[in-house]
């Protein structure tokens, strides 16, 4: 349609499309822009409890970044991002790859990937903790047959609780693999025809004619695993709380902590920290990915 | 003028007539409160809550009808309590538990202030000094109800097995404990610092403060943390007791992990309240037997708090607030505490103890008749609960030896 036709158009029916328009723009008004906008309003204020509140400048920001467990829990959040989009997408993406090749049993593979993703992650948090523990777990129980069952506290040893928790996520990579699943599946077979009467093998089809096929996919699993990892809060929550010691500390579970204080401007200045880190780092992965060779 | 006082008398008449009317309209009509309460269904106060309600109503027919609501989920009802308050639509009454997160509503004026009830006789029915403890600037938004004295639970199979026949008196005697139960193969102490506020760690370190500092430890804590040596001398008891008393899975534990490690028969000692009892079967509790902490400067100091409160939805209609105070008096008569007491509760209100109580609810009366002072829980003198959920975090690093003692305490001071 040329511009001046969609002009045209627009200008006749402009009543009709603003009405249209209006309860979504309502909608998305009152339930996201109106809370942002309080969000960040309230987070340069000293609102706590009941009280009232008063303008405060930037000052929740400047304890927040001299406040030695957030900066740990900001490390902890692009530890995050970067493990869900650098590790669990491309094993989703390997898993699909597979998958996609139909190989005996792999419908039951694909409903077995994919089950974690409708469980409570409540339940698998619960799971993982039995996994986990020191005496009764099944990790040490496993370690213990090859004679290096050292009683290790997974979750509650400063050295290991972050990898324990960020590794028992990466395991869930079911959600990516079957949207990358079903692009993979979108692809035309004559495509993988043609790479093969040129001679191209199966690790050769995949290089040249699946990767760059999937790369709106992946640029889209990444930045959903991006933005995961950066208001990461469950499975941390569950598991350890954020200790011991902070040291699986993220901002969602820090911000959790202060709202539950009633520290409400504390916790809405971790709120737009969030908000804002979040999109610049996905803006510059995206503009990274996304840039043409 | 005889026709204009003519006219005053019978619109006064006609005034008075209406207003009579609606007065009556308003005193016939059935005042309705909601009570919601954890204390239902399956739990232990359920059933003796249910028969106070119902007996209450009976008692007010016509006039004022409580309903009962809630399921036995304290966590759940707290949850909910909390989001009504938050949205500024508390119930009508409700059991709360006096955690910080609740405290923080004395600011609003959502709450009812019962300090000038208990001037009068009311509040003669609570027991002395504890209604100030649910005191703040002179209002009393909730009443002291069911209290948590928490005494040393011993399990003394354990120690007559490795040769020990009373508890420790002294902190000597409670290491040589230490030592030989775990000599025998069973672990001293349950503790945890997971959780919210890491509780059994934490009761731990109210005792060693109250047996260091006396019941007057934490009066000025807020203040004095951290520069009070008490809470160092403390951080480092608790340490040695939890590096190399307890069971392994201590960081990051929760309360039913080092719950299960006594009602299995792992740990020799275990803090809790009296609310607990009833999870031991009977052999167990004809050999578990309650003790002080041991004594370092100050003898016999118990931990005593309040453990749920009792408070009400403010309101500006006078009927409403008259049947809130009569149920809630009523609610916390002798005769009734003595009813709930049937659930191995111990209350904030006056009242002798059953003939018939078990032989753990009579050990424990028998320990608050000794008690030379209460302590309140740390985690309640502190401030919120960003602060208390600081105690597990520092108290894993502590045990890791990332902190000392004096860091232990400086951290959560940093969150102060």
């Amino acid at each position: 349609m040329s511009r001046n036709l969609a002009e045209r158009k627009f200008n006749r029916n402009w009543k009709g499309i603003l009405l249209f328009l209006l309860p979504a723009f309502v909608l998305y008004g009152l339930f996201f822009i109106y809370p942002i906008f309080t969000v960040i309003f309230t987070s340069l204020t000293d609102w706590s409890n009941f009280r009232t509140m008063h303008f405060a400048g930037f000052k929740n920001y400047s304890n927040l970044f001299k406040n030695p467990t957030f900066l740990k829990a900001i490390r902890n959040n692009f530890i995050w991002a970067f493990v869900l989009a650098f590790v669990q997408v491309p094993i989703a993406m390997t898993m699909a790859l597979v998958l996609a090749r139909k190989p005996k049993g792999w419908k039951l593979f694909r409903t077995v990937y994919f089950l974690p993703t409708v469980i409570s992650g409540s339940a698998l948090a619960m799971m993982w903790k039995a996994v986990y523990n020191p005496t009764n777990g099944v990790l040490n129980a496993i370690l213990g047959i090859f004679s290096a069952n050292n009683g290790t506290n997974w979750l509650g040893d400063m050295n290991t609780a972050l990898v324990a928790v960020i590794v028992q996520q990466v395991f869930y990579f079911g959600y990516f693999m079957v949207i990358i699943f079903a692009s993979r599946l979108g692809i035309d077979d004559t495509m993988y025809e043609a790479a093969m009467i040129d001679g191209a093998n199966v690790w050769q089809q995949e290089i040249h004619v699946t990767l760059p096929m999937l790369k709106p996919v992946l640029i889209t699993a990444i930045t959903l695993a991006m933005a995961y990892g950066f208001r990461h809060f469950e499975s941390t929550y569950l598991l350890t709380g954020g200790g011991p010691n902070h040291v699986t500390e993220t901002m969602g579970t820090f911000l959790y902590t202060k709202l539950s204080s009633a520290k409400w401007a504390e916790g809405n200045s971790i709120g737009t920290t969030i908000i804002l880190l979040g999109g610049i780092m996905i803006s510059v992965i995206r503009s990274v990915l996304s840039r043409e060779k | 003028m005889k026709k204009l006082t003519i006219a005053f008398l019978m619109l006064a008449l006609v005034l008075s007539f209406t207003f009579a009317q609606g007065s009556s309209e308003s005193s016939n009509k059935e005042v309705e409160l909601k009570f919601v309460t954890w204390w239902t269904g399956t739990d232990t106060k359920g059933p003796y809550v249910e028969q106070i309600v119902k007996d209450f109503n009976e008692a007010h027919a016509g006039k004022i009808h409580v309903t009962l609501e809630g399921t036995n989920d304290a966590d759940g009802i707290f949850t909910q309590i909390m989001t009504q308050l938050g949205a500024g639509n508390p119930p009508d009454i409700f059991s709360v538990k006096p955690q910080a997160e609740f405290y923080g509503y004395y600011d609003s004026n959502l709450l009812m202030d019962f300090a000038a009830d208990l001037k009068g006789e009311w509040g003669g029915q609570f027991a002395e000094g504890i209604v100030a403890s649910t005191t703040i600037n002179g209002e009393t938004k909730s009443l002291p109800y069911e209290m948590a004295y928490v005494p040393i639970w011993y399990n003394m199979d354990i120690l007559n097995a490795v040769g020990i026949t009373k508890a420790p008196e002294t902190m000597d005697e409670f290491w040589a404990m230490c030592e030989k139960v775990t000599k025998a193969g069973y672990y001293a102490t349950a503790q945890m610092t997971g959780g919210t506020n890491a509780w059994f760690s934490m009761l731990w370190y109210t005792s060693i403060c109250g047996s260091i500092g006396g019941a007057g430890a934490f009066d000025n804590i807020k203040n004095d943390w951290a520069t009070n040596p008490v809470y160092v001398q403390a951080a480092e008891i608790l340490c040695k007791m939890v590096r190399e008393y307890t069971t392994p899975d201590v960081i990051g534990a929760t309360a039913p992990v080092a719950n299960s490690h006594f009602k299995g028969g792992e740990t020799a000692a275990y803090l809790n309240g009296p609310w607990w009892i009833a999870n031991l079967d009977d052999a167990r509790q004809a050999t578990t037997e309650f003790a002080f902490f041991p004594t370092i400067n100050y003898k016999d100091v118990l931990i005593g708090s309040v453990q749920s409160n009792l408070a009400a939805a403010n309101t500006k209609d006078p009927a409403k607030r008259a049947a809130v105070i009569e149920f809630l008096k009523y609610f916390t008569t002798a005769q009734n505490a003595q009813l709930v007491s049937n659930a191995g509760s111990v209350l904030a209100v006056k009242y002798e103890p059953l003939a018939n109580s078990s032989k753990l609810a009579k050990d424990l009366q028998a320990r608050i008749n000794e008690a030379s002072g209460f302590i309140a829980y740390w985690e309640n003198c502190i401030g919120t609960s960003d602060v208390v959920a600081e105690f597990g975090q520092a108290l894993a690093a502590m045990i890791q030896g990332a902190l000392t003692p004096q860091q232990f305490v400086a951290q959560i001071a940093n969150v102060m």
